[in-house]
């Protein structure tokens, strides 16, 4: 009798416990660059940062290897060539000039060139260099970066 | 009492049994209802329903348990239960809450290749603290994203430059050569890892090899810091093993006492060692004679400007600031001679000495580049004692030095460590944390191991590395993206395995090839250095006569290029030797040969001259004279420097000629390459023919 009791208790208890045990607290939440892809170190200020995804971060790669040299003033090899151009070329992260351009606007003028948007000559094209997901990443790494900061058209809405 | 309550008749007993199934039954179908993944799907309706995009999202997002399903690669993955807007566009960005929010943009197609790939988790749990979390002891933690460059190489074991991360961190296994203890699925052991140690004797004093034992970095900077010896990560390659006092003698000992070949002084000729040592500038002279040869191209030295000390120069020989310190004399001048009678696998030139300029420089480098405080705090212990050599024997034996170092009378000691080919693939319950004090994850006992091993394992004999914290990521990523061969057949295509190709030219050239080891910094055929440009082509770009003068006294073509080619002094038949093998092996395909300069008219050059100047502004980044850009090579004597042929296959298509190279693949026409060509071929530096193009420009023009 007692041992028919104690398994209907113990068959009640094991319920409950299937039905409300089992859960854990859910993992702390890690800071923006314990998760990001690659970082990029703020231009103007050294101590802000700036995490990248993956398509920011290929922009990155792609930035230091094709535009850096006229798109920064300061290089891999260290001095840069953009006060050897005129007109001067907008730094990379220059967002007073480069966040009101709409990222087609951008793309078109990578891709064809300066003299094909009524701009320097200066500037090739680099449609048969850069294929448009590379020419996407690098627009992407310019928002990333941009100083002040750049809100996208959807952000905004 | 209770039990009369409950039990007290047959009826009773009966009406308790059923109410009690009745609700046992019923846990299932509510326990399945409370779900947490049915209230994030539940969540998501909601958070579409007042989206503009509302009807094509609720349209896609199917209810109940999703699941990927990858039976090659063993992965079932029900992630996009919960993550429902992985592959919406229109989900993207941080304004959108998670877990629904856009996978980011990736190569790869998460809905194709779900999630655990590469952010590893449990795939086939169904709450969120199953499939996430990080502390139990799951065979598959998630990886945090710093990390996830880890998963790329699991199946992507070539160079990945996409990778970065995982990238440098491959270079930094192979730069600390932990091969030489660890074995690594996929990786060989290179000829050498440290330097052979059989004449080590010679070489250095017993003082300063109980110095670099106990502390192998030979540089402090104003603040104290002790820094870099030639690696910029900040961390010689040599580690630091934590050696007590009566081992770093015995050690030293017994190293002092390797001198299987004496050293014979050279004999510089009288006359120039009667005239130099009256002089004063002898120091002089020897530094400008260093800087002129470019020892700086391989060797760095510390520089301090205001209180802050950085190294100069490059990384593929040791750093040299305190050399006059460490080496013995008679031994420098024997080295300079020829590097390779001491060290047979070393990369440094056998470069061409008159007794002046070797005198000189080693005069500089005994002089300006020492030390006299390095050596201070070591105690003097005079001649190696027979007890304490034997004793040094051994511990060289169980420190495992002979995994990296070869020495007469011990036999190399491969496979001294764990192999690490499935490192990152290990289940934590495998790792002994012994008694540190850190998170039981595998990332963090891969970087205790690393920075303080003895934390983890206080009988382990691996050293001690002073990493940064991104180098220490950098090599993690790394190590986690062992885990042993690809988990399916059907993954092999994506593979290739690391090139090792040797190119051992025979003949005149190969002697000299060897002498000055061009392939140190130059590609030949897929083998060799990445310093400098890739010679396969070299014969289709240059001129025969172009490449002797370059050999003789190399002038860099890139005037902002810190590291150049240094000068070997080779004679003119030398040059002309190697010259001839570059003009006959090293061709393109690609390049027509039989064109010749002079159907490249004045009138085509001019019309050239203009698209160079103004429609194309090739001065942007191309300096011509003293104007233009220095982001390409000087084009002022491009006509003595460059064959047509090659001028006009690069104006084509330059990543055919040199992949990867930054100049931009632009679509001129037949017309504008000949002209381009023919402007370019009419620069010569003092020659006749650019004056030519000047005065037939206005009529070219047409």
């Amino acid at each position: 009798m007692r041992a028919r009791a104690l398994l209907l208790f113990a068959l009640l208890g094991s319920a409950l416990l299937t039905c409300c045990g089992g859960k854990t607290a859910a993992p702390a939440k890690a800071g923006a660059l314990e998760n990001a892809y690659d970082y990029e170190t703020d231009w103007n200020d050294g101590q802000r940062i700036i995490p990248l995804n993956y398509q920011q971060a290929q922009g990155k790669r792609i930035f230091y290897q094709q535009c850096v040299w006229c798109h920064a003033d300061q290089t891999p090899a260290g001095p840069s060539n953009r006060s050897n151009v005129t007109p001067s070329p907008p730094l990379w992260n220059d967002g007073a000039t480069l966040n009101p351009l709409s990222d087609d606007y951008l793309g078109k003028v990578i891709g064809q060139g300066g003299s094909a948007m009524g701009k320097s000559a200066m500037m090739p094209p680099y449609s048969n260099t850069l294929t448009q997901t590379e020419i996407r990443a690098l627009i992407a790494y310019a928002r990333a970066i941009a100083v002040p900061p750049y809100a996208s058209p959807v952000g905004k809405r | 009492m209770l039990q009369q309550i409950f039990l007290g008749d047959p009826a009773r007993r009966f009406a308790w049994a059923s109410l009690i199934l009745t609700i046992s039954l019923a846990v299932a179908p509510t326990k399945d209802f409370f779900r947490e993944w049915r209230h994030y799907q539940r969540q998501y309706s909601k958070f579409i329903r007042n989206r503009p995009d509302a009807a094509a999202l609720r349209a896609r997002a199917t209810t109940g348990i999703h699941q990927i399903w990858l039976p090659q690669l063993g992965v079932v993955d029900r992630c996009t239960t919960c993550h429902l807007g992985i592959a919406e566009p229109t989900l993207a960005g941080a304004a959108v809450p998670l877990p629904f929010r856009a996978h980011p943009v990736i190569p790869h197609d998460p809905e194709a290749w779900g999630c655990v790939v590469c952010h590893r988790g449990q795939g086939s749990a169904t709450d969120v603290a199953a499939a996430h979390a990080t502390t139990v002891a799951w065979e598959q933690p998630i990886l945090p994203g710093r990390f996830i460059q880890a998963s790329c190489g699991t199946c992507h074991q070539d160079d990945l430059p996409q990778a970065p991360r995982l990238d440098r961190g491959r270079e930094l296994l192979a730069r600390f050569d932990c091969i030489g203890c660890h074995k690594i699925a996929g990786v060989d052991r290179p000829a050498m890892l440290g330097p052979d140690l059989t004449d080590i004797g010679t070489k250095v004093s017993r003082e300063w090899l109980y110095k670099w034992l106990k502390e192998p970095r030979t540089l402090t900077d104003a603040n104290g810091n002790q820094t870099v010896d030639g690696v910029d990560t900040g961390e010689p390659q040599m580690p630091t093993f934590r050696l007590n006092d009566v081992e770093l003698r015995d050690l030293s000992a017994y190293l002092s006492a390797q001198r299987a070949r004496p050293i014979q002084p050279y004999r510089f000729d009288p006359r120039v060692v009667a005239t130099l040592s009256k002089r004063k500038d002898v120091v002089d002279q020897g530094e400008a004679r260093f800087r002129q040869m470019f020892c700086s191209t391989c060797h760095s030295l510390a520089v301090t400007r205001a209180g802050e000390t950085t190294l100069i120069g490059g990384d593929i020989g040791p750093e040299l600031t305190k050399i006059g310190s460490k080496v013995n004399p008679d031994w420098l001048v024997e080295w300079l001679r020829n590097p390779q009678q001491y060290l047979r696998h070393s990369q440094m030139p056998r470069y061409e000495w008159s007794d002046t300029d070797l005198y000189e420089v080693t005069q500089y480098m005994e002089t300006k580049l020492t030390d006299p405080s390095l050596l201070a705090d070591v105690p003097h212990w005079g001649s190696p004692t027979d007890a304490e050599v034997a004793a040094g024997r051994r511990l060289f034996i169980d420190k495992g030095c002979a995994s990296c170092h070869a020495i007469a009378g011990v036999p190399p000691q491969e496979d001294f460590g764990p192999d690490l080919s499935f490192l990152g693939a290990r289940n934590v319950s495998q790792l002994d944390f012994g008694a540190a004090r850190i998170p039981n994850t595998l990332i963090a006992y891969i970087q205790a191991k690393i920075s303080d091993p003895l934390s983890v394992n206080p009988m382990g004999r691996m050293p001690q590395y002073h990493l940064d914290q991104e180098s220490l990521d950098d090599i993690t990523t790394a190590l986690l993206s062992l885990t042993g061969p690809p988990a399916t057949r059907g993954m092999e295509t994506l593979i290739i395995a690391r090139p090792h190709p040797e190119f051992h030219p025979a003949g005149e050239f190969g002697r000299l090839y060897e002498q000055y080891k061009c392939y140190a910094c130059h590609q030949f055929n897929g083998f060799g250095g990445t310093l400098a440009p890739d010679l396969s082509y070299e014969g289709s770009r240059t001129t025969r006569q172009w490449l002797i003068q370059f050999m003789e006294n190399p002038q860099t073509l890139r005037p902002t290029l810190v590291l150049r080619m240094p000068q070997f002094n080779m004679s003119e038949r030398e040059a002309g030797v190697i010259a001839d093998y570059l003009e006959i092996t090293m061709q393109s395909p690609d390049v027509d040969e039989t064109l010749d300069p002079k159907e490249f008219t004045p009138a085509m050059a001019a019309a050239g001259k203009e698209l160079y100047e103004k429609k194309f502004q090739c001065q942007s980044c191309h300096t011509i004279g003293s104007a233009g850009g220095y982001v390409g090579p000087s084009l002022s004597d491009a006509g003595n420097w460059l064959t047509p042929g090659w001028i006009e296959a690069w104006l084509r298509n330059p990543q055919a000629l040199v992949p990867g190279t930054i100049e931009p693949k632009e679509s001129f026409s037949q017309q504008e390459i000949q002209n381009l060509t023919a402007y370019l071929l009419a620069l010569k530096q003092g020659g006749p023919a650019s004056r030519a193009v000047t005065a037939s420009s206005s009529g070219g023009a047409k």
